[in-house]
């Protein structure tokens, strides 16, 4: 473990993970069985979330200086994958609060972010965020939940926010309201309510929604009838609403690449596991070429994901402008990377895919299930790739130009300590684009050169000149498009998609290029190997491009005994 | 970066405006002299989001630094013109 190569923080992630084995051994929170029974029942998963609690994964929400984990937003995103290893519902149901709070890392008080943290990490307050309202969609300007100034300087606030996850549980919720009736991009303002604080009558819950995964989930609702809220309970300026949740917005989108990697990592192993255990004709399933392909490319998906899930995380850090770009990437490429995997393993695991009790208790259906939701909260991948298609004229020209960030990129793809997360440096819109994507031409040299010196595999090389070339081809295919607003042609979102599958190959490509392990540097190969596959139809992949990945995942394997 | 930018080397709010209204129409696909300088740009379907990337244009062509939220505060041409002059006169 060199300390030139940047890696995902392990300290908070791997005491979830012994606590949560422990639970899992003796029969308790995390086993498989009450995980399926819990998601049969439709019901909470309460003993997980306070094995949760007990862990420290609160601590993970809130930042360092008061009072939070070390790690920032990377620390976050490996702490929340290991919980969604396990259990996606468990993550999506206690991972909201670090969404209700984060409006206020980004514009509270130095007295509100104080006040919140110490409820956050002392008493492990569970703070939803809700936006969203019946009818409204993705439309964050439709809302009508309406906050009055009364003239004391404390609001009334009366409307539905629905369906919100936590709604019912939550003893903080953070609303976005209406403050000026004529709405528009000022006319909105965000309210941190404390609902223990409300009278009787102000509020009620909305019953919960029963829904497709993630089924033990309080994805409930809020009522608010003339709920007196004190004025410090305003996170921001009046108007600010807005501008506070589109940033905000840019970490959490960010973090739902955790929620995908940890259900693609599960599916992985189940299948990986049931390969190994299942004989036919004579074999095991996982000796069988067509299998272990699918295994292994699987495991690159995932390869590819992560790198640009650890990248994107690293970037909130170091290239925080240009967030706008690199969060609606990342939570439109990084869900669908890891669906095909998911798609592709499910068809290997067969019958056991699709049956509720059979194989490790029916996981795998479970976390297909619960993997959906990822594409749809927190603006679904159309709404993420239109936002990334409205930034496409910069971003041509930036590619075209090769120019970057250097400084920030370095600070990124480097070894050294992140600085620490400043919310006051996300940008509602990226000015040097997207650095990741803009330096693959020069960062594509540095691994011919490595490869050439023989600190690289040669198939790096190659795969690094093919992803130079298809970025300045993709360049060139954003540019002709026609600048759009909200009604960008369809064609423009199957470009958006290359445009995620080149930032997880650039991100891969960075990795690459600095010193790594040689079996680090077989991954990364193998990710980029499944970029281009994304990105050119009818790449062909040398037929041992993944093998290398397959052999540890099912080890050992022997032909059954006859 | 104001090396990738090819700004003219003066500015004012009468040229901003001019450049603008080209923009707005490529986006909307119209005629430059359709495009009416007192109308919201949300009217063009440039509405709180994807008005941002002007502001994104804006900066790279005149390397100026505009605080996003200028185009929320002033949503139409002429409005944003005006607001704009002060910047580029202290470039
Ligand atoms: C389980 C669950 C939990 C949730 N939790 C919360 C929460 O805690 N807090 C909260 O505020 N909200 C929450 N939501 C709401 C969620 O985040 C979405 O905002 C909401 O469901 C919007 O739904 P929609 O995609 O159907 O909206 P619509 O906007 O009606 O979209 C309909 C379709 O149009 C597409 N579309 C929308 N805009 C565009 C565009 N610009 N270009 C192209 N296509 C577009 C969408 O992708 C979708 O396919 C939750 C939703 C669910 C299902």
């Amino acid at each position: 473990m060199s300390a030139d190569v940047p890696e995902w923080p392990t300290g908070l992630a791997a005491a979830l993970a012994d606590a949560m084995a422990a639970g899992a051994a003796a029969g308790g929170a995390f086993s498989t069985a009450r995980s399926a029974a819990l998601d049969a029942a439709e019901a909470f998963p309460g003993e997980e979330c306070d094995l949760l609690d007990a862990s420290g994964l609160a601590r993970a929400y809130v930042p360092e200086r008061l009072g939070g984990v070390a790690g920032g937003l990377p620390e976050l995103l490996s702490a929340l994958r290991e919980v969604a290893r396990r259990d996606v519902t468990v993550a999506v149901a206690h991972g909201k609060t670090f969404l209700g709070s984060v409006s206020t890392w980004v514009a509270g008080t130095e007295d509100q972010q104080r006040a919140l943290a110490r409820l956050v990490t002392d008493e492990n307050a569970v703070v939803a965020w809700g936006l969203t309202e019946r009818g409204m969609g993705s439309d964050l300007l439709a809302g009508n939940l309406t906050a009055t100034p009364e003239p004391d300087g404390t609001w009334r606030i009366t409307g539905e926010k629905w369906p919100i996850n936590n709604a019912t549980r939550g003893r903080l919720i953070c609303v976005l309201a209406r403050t000026d009736p004529a709405g528009g991009p000022r006319g909105f303002s965000l309210f941190l309510i404390d609902k223990s604080a409300l009278p009787e009558g102000a509020w009620e819950p909305l019953p919960k929604e029963p829904t497709h995964g993630i089924r033990g989930a309080d994805i409930s609702g809020l009522r608010l009838r003339d709920a007196p809220v004190p004025a410090d309970a305003l996170v921001g300026g009046v108007g600010d609403g807005l501008g506070i949740v589109l940033r905000a917005l840019q970490l959490t989108r960010t973090l739902c690449a955790a929620l995908s990697l940890g259900a693609g990592e599960h599916a992985l192993r189940l299948v990986a596991d049931f390969a190994v255990e299942r004989a036919l004709h004579g074999t095991r399933l996982a000796l069988l070429p067509l299998a272990r392909r699918v295994l292994g490319r699987a495991a690159a998906s995932l390869a590819l994901a992560d790198a640009a899930a650890l990248l994107g995380g690293r970037s909130a850090h170091g290239l925080p402008g240009e967030m706008s770009a690199v969060s609606a990437t990342v939570k439109a490429g990084v869900p669908w990377i890891v669906q095909q995997a998911i798609d592709d393993l499910a068809e290997l695991l067969g019958a056991r895919g699709f049956l509720t009790e059979q194989h490790a208790d029916g996981m795998f259906q479970k976390l297909e299930r619960d993997h959906r939701i990822v594409a749809v909260f927190d603006g679904s991948t159309a709404v993420n790739r239109s936002l990334l298609i409205s930034q496409f004229p910069l971003l041509a020209r930036l590619i075209r130009k090769g120019s970057y960030d250097a400084t920030g990129l370095a600070a990124v793809t480097g070894g050294a300590p992140l600085p620490e997360l400043d919310p006051a440096a996300l940008r509602l819109v990226s000015r040097t684009g997207c650095s990741i994507v803009q330096a693959v031409p020069d960062t594509a040299e540095r691994i011919t050169a490595l490869a050439a010196a023989g600190e690289l595999p040669p198939r790096a090389a190659e795969l690094a000149a093919l992803l130079a070339e298809r970025t300045g081809a993709l360049a060139d295919a954003m540019a002709e498009l026609p600048p759009t607003g909200r009604n960008a042609p369809a064609a423009a979102f199957a470009v958006a998609r290359q445009f995620e599958a080149c930032f997880a190959g650039a991100a891969a490509l960075h990795l690459l290029a600095v010193p790594c392990a040689a079996d680090r540097a077989v991954v990364l190969t193998a990710a980029l190997e499944r970029c281009l596959e994304l990105l050119v139809p009818g790449h062909q992949a040398p037929s041992d491009a993944f093998e290398p990945l397959v052999t540890p995942l099912v080890q050992p394997v022997e032909e059954p005994v006859r | 970066m104001s090396d990738i930018t090819d700004a003219p080397a003066t500015a004012d709010a009468t040229e901003v405006r001019a450049w603008l209204r080209e923009c707005v129409a490529t986006y909307v696909r119209l005629p430059a002299e359709d495009i009416d300088e007192n109308l919201p740009l949300s009217e063009y379907g440039l509405d709180s989001v994807y008005v941002l990337s002007l502001c994104a244009d804006i900066e790279d062509r005149y390397g100026i630094e505009v605080e996003p939220t200028l185009l929320w505060d002033h949503p139409a041409i002429g409005p944003i013109s005006e607001a704009l002059a002060p910047l580029l006169a202290a470039r």
